[in-house]
C-alpha cells in the first residue's frame, strides 16, 4: 500500500511572478503568499479562491510573512520585504471567526466583491497597514512570531538577527540585535516551548540564540553543512509520540526514547548543499566529550548547548534543497526545491536493530538506483547511540511546478469539501510560476 | 576614468576566429553533428535569436534542442560593463566553456546550462556584474525549464568562490534585479544583445 502524494487544487488565481512562501493562518482556513509583486494574497483553503490582497505597504519583493499566533478575533500578519522593511498588518475577523476553532463556518467570500449579504462592514474586511518595523540594512529574509511569547523575530541579508517586543499593540521594541552570523541570515524558526530562536545562513551555519541573564547570546552553533542553509525548524513539541505506542519497546528503542525526551524538539536544515539534516541537543551528562569540544570563550556553561547531527534524511534532491516542513500532527517531513520534487518523508523504528547501519535494505517506494543512499545516513553522538530509528521516503511528486522551481512546502489542516477526517493534512507548495498548488498523501 | 579599470588592455579575439554556427569551430572541436541541427540562421548576424522566439521553442519542448553553441549566441554579444566590446571577442565567455546537462532522469524534464566566465585579470572588481549579466540574460532568454548556474571558472580569479555563492543564490539574484541601479548596468550589457 504505497503512499502517494497527489494534486488536488491550484489556488485561483495565480500571481504572474515569483511567489516565495505560503503560511497557514493558526487558526482559520486561509493561507498568506508571499509576492514577489510586493503584495500578499490570501487564498481559501475551504474552496483555494483568492479571498484578499494585501498591498501598498512594500516597495519591493515580500519574501516572507507570518501569522500571529493566539490572536483569536484578529489576525495578525507580518510581512517581510526585499525593501529592509518588515510590516504588520491587522484585519478583523468578526465575531465568527473568534472562539471555538470553527473557522471553517465562516465565509470569507461574501462581502469581497462589494458586500453583497456581508453582515461586516466593508472596512472590517480590509487589512490595515498597522507598522512599519524599520532597522535592517538590507533585505529581510525570513521573520517569525514566538509561540510562547510577544516576540517577533527577523533576519536579513545584513547578516543580523533583530527580535522584536511587542509591548502593546503595534508598539515593537527592538529588544537584540545579534550578529554572529558572517553571511547573510536566511531563516528564523522559534522553539514550540521555549524562548529559543533558530537561525540559518548564507555562512552555512545554524545558530541558537536566548536569553542570558540580561542579553540575548548564541548559546549554540550547528556547523556541517556545505553551502547555503535555507531553512530551519523545530518538531513539535510532541514529536517523539509520531513514533507511535510507547509500549512493547525493546532496550534500545527504550533509551532513545528517553534520550529524545531529554533532548525535547530536535531541529531539521535543508541546504544548498542538497541535504537535509536533523539536529538534537546533546545530553548534559557527557562533560568528558563535550568539554573537549567546548571553545573556551563561551562564559557560561549551563548557558550554552550541544547540538548533534542526529540524522541525514534520504538524499532524494539533486539540486538546493529551499525549503523543509515538518508536520505537526503525523511527524512526517517534506521537503522541495530548486529540482522542482516534493518528497515526504517519514520516521520509524529501524526493523533490523542489530544490524550495522549501511546493511539496511532500503525503504519501499524509492527506486532501485537510490537504494545505497535511500535510507538515513546515521551520524553517532556524542551519547554514543547508534540511531533506534531511521527515515524512509514515502511519497514524491516530481516537476511539482511544471519545470519551476519550488520555494516553500508546509502542512496545513485540510479544509476542503474532501476533507475526511479532523486530522488530514494537505502539503501547500509555492513556485516561481507564482502557483500555489495543494496536495494530498492518501495512505 | 580609463586609468581605473581594472584590465586597460584586453586581449581582443578577431571576429572571425569567435565561434558561429555558420562555419565549424576554430579548434574544429565540433565536427558535423552540429550541421544537422543547425536551423536557419542565413548569417551570423541573426544569429542570437529574440527571447520570444525562443519561448516558442519552449512551448514545443522536445521538438527542437537547444544547443551549446546558441547558449553562446545568447551571451557572447552581452557588452563588457567597462569596455565598448562584447564578452565573446573579449574571450570572457567561450563556446567550450558551456555545459548543457540534459535531465537526469526520464521524468525529469531539467536541464542545467553552466557557464564558466573568464574574467579579463584575475582581480576584475566587476566580475560579479558580468557573472550577474550572463545569468539574467539566460534567465530571461531560455525557456524555465533551464537552471542557469553562472560560475568564474577556476583560477581565473580571487574572488572565485565568493562569486559564485552569489550568484548561485536565486534570493540574492532577484533582490539584485530590484536593485535600480544594478538593473541599469545590466541592462546596459544587454542592450547590445537584441
Amino acid at each position: 500500500m504505497p503512499t502517494t502524494l497527489t494534486f488536488l487544487a491550484t489556488c485561483t488565481p495565480p500571481c504572474n511572478t515569483r511567489t516565495w512562501q505560503s503560511t497557514p493562518h493558526p487558526h482559520l482556513p486561509i493561507v498568506a503568499t508571499a509576492c514577489s509583486d510586493k503584495t500578499v494574497r490570501i487564498y481559501s483553503l475551504q474552496n483555494f479562491q483568492q479571498l484578499s490582497t494585501i498591498s501598498g505597504g512594500h516597495k519591493r519583493s515580500i519574501r516572507s510573512c507570518a501569522w500571529k499566533p493566539n490572536s483569536l478575533g484578529e489576525s495578525v500578519l507580518a510581512t517581510g520585504s526585499f525593501d529592509s522593511s518588515a510590516g504588520i498588518w491587522r484585519r478583523w475577523e468578526g465575531e465568527n471567526a473568534a472562539g471555538t476553532g470553527k473557522g471553517q463556518e465562516v465565509d470569507f467570500t461574501a462581502g469581497l466583491s462589494g458586500g453583497n449579504g456581508a453582515q461586516d462592514d466593508e472596512d472590517d474586511d480590509e487589512w490595515r497597514f498597522a507598522v512599519v518595523l524599520d532597522g535592517h540594512d538590507s533585505e529581510i529574509k525570513s521573520l517569525a512570531f514566538a509561540p510562547t511569547a510577544p516576540l517577533l523575530a527577523t533576519c536579513s541579508r545584513d547578516k543580523s538577527v533583530w527580535i522584536w517586543e511587542e509591548l502593546e499593540d503595534d508598539n515593537f521594541e527592538t529588544v537584540a540585535v545579534l550578529q554572529e552570523h558572517e553571511g547573510d541570515v536566511k531563516c528564523v524558526a522559534w522553539h514550540p516551548k521555549e524562548e529559543l530562536l533558530a537561525s540559518a545562513s548564507y555562512d552555512d551555519n545554524i545558530r541558537l540564540w536566548r536569553e542570558d541573564v540580561d542579553d540575548w547570546a548564541c548559546c549554540a552553533l550547528m556547523t556541517g553543512h556545505e553551502g547555503t542553509v535555507w531553512w530551519v525548524e523545530f518538531e513539535d513539541a510532541n514529536g517523539i509520540y509520531t513514533l507511535g505506542s510507547q509500549e512493547n519497546l525493546n532496550e534500545e528503542q527504550q533509551a532513545y526514547v528517553a534520550t529524545r525526551l531529554e533532548a525535547g524538539p530536535r531541529l531539521i536544515s535543508c541546504s544548498d548543499d542538497t541535504t537535509i539534516r536533523i539536529w538534537r541537543k546533546a545530553s548534559k551528562n557527557k562533560p568528558a566529550a563535550s568539554g573537549a569540544r567546548m571553545p573556551s570563550i563561551w562564559k557560561n556553561r549551563d548557558f550554552e548547548e550541544e547540538w548533534l547531527e542526529e540524522a541525514r534524511l534520504p538524499q532524494v534532491h539533486e539540486r538546493p534543497v529551499y525549503n523543509v516542513s515538518w508536520s505537526r500532527k503525523t511527524g512526517r517531513v517534506v521537503s522541495t526545491g530548486s529540482d522542482g520534487k516534493i518528497v515526504v518523508y517519514e520516521e520509524r523504528w529501524r526493523k533490523d536493530g542489530a544490524e550495522k547501519n549501511e546493511d539496511v535494505v532500503m525503504a519501499e517506494g524509492t527506486s532501485a538506483s537510490e537504494s545505497s543512499k535511500s535510507v538515513t545516513e546515521e551520524v553517532n553522538g556524542q551519547d554514543g547511540h547508534r540511531n533506534a530509528t531511521e527515515w524512509i521516503v514515502v511519497a514524491e511528486a516530481e516537476n511539482a511546478h511544471d519545470v519551476f522551481e519550488v520555494n516553500h512546502v508546509v502542512w496545513a489542516p485540510r479544509a476542503d469539501k474532501g476533507k475526511t477526517t479532523d486530522d488530514e493534512e494537505v502539503i501547500i507548495s509555492t513556485g516561481d510560476d507564482g502557483e500555489v498548488k495543494i496536495w494530498t498523501l492518501s495512505d | 576614468m580609463e586609468a581605473d579599470k581594472d584590465n586597460a588592455n584586453p586581449t581582443i579575439i578577431n571576429p572571425s576566429d569567435l565561434p558561429s554556427r555558420r562555419r565549424s569551430a576554430p579548434t574544429a572541436k565540433r565536427p558535423g553533428i552540429f550541421d544537422a541541427l543547425a536551423p536557419a540562421y542565413p548569417s551570423l548576424a541573426d544569429a542570437p535569436s529574440p527571447p520570444e522566439a525562443l519561448s516558442d521553442v519552449s512551448s514545443d519542448e522536445e521538438r527542437e534542442e537547444i544547443d551549446e553553441q546558441e547558449v553562446y549566441d545568447l551571451i557572447s554579444t552581452i557588452s563588457d560593463p567597462e569596455h565598448p566590446l562584447s564578452l565573446g571577442s573579449l574571450g570572457v565567455v567561450t563556446l567550450d566553456d558551456i555545459k548543457i546537462v540534459r535531465p537526469t532522469s526520464p521524468r525529469s524534464r531539467i536541464s542545467t546550462v553552466t557557464v564558466l566566465v573568464t574574467p579579463t585579470t584575475s582581480a576584475c572588481s566587476l566580475t560579479t556584474v558580468i557573472g550577474l549579466g550572463v545569468k539574467v540574460r539566460l534567465v530571461n532568454a531560455l525557456p524555465p525549464r533551464f537552471r542557469i548556474d553562472v560560475r568564474i571558472k577556476e583560477g581565473t580569479s580571487k574572488t572565485a568562490d565568493e562569486v559564485n555563492k552569489q550568484l548561485g543564490d536565486k534570493e540574492r539574484v532577484a533582490a539584485a534585479m530590484e536593485n535600480r541601479s544594478l538593473v541599469s548596468v545590466v541592462n546596459n550589457m544587454l542592450a547590445t544583445c537584441e
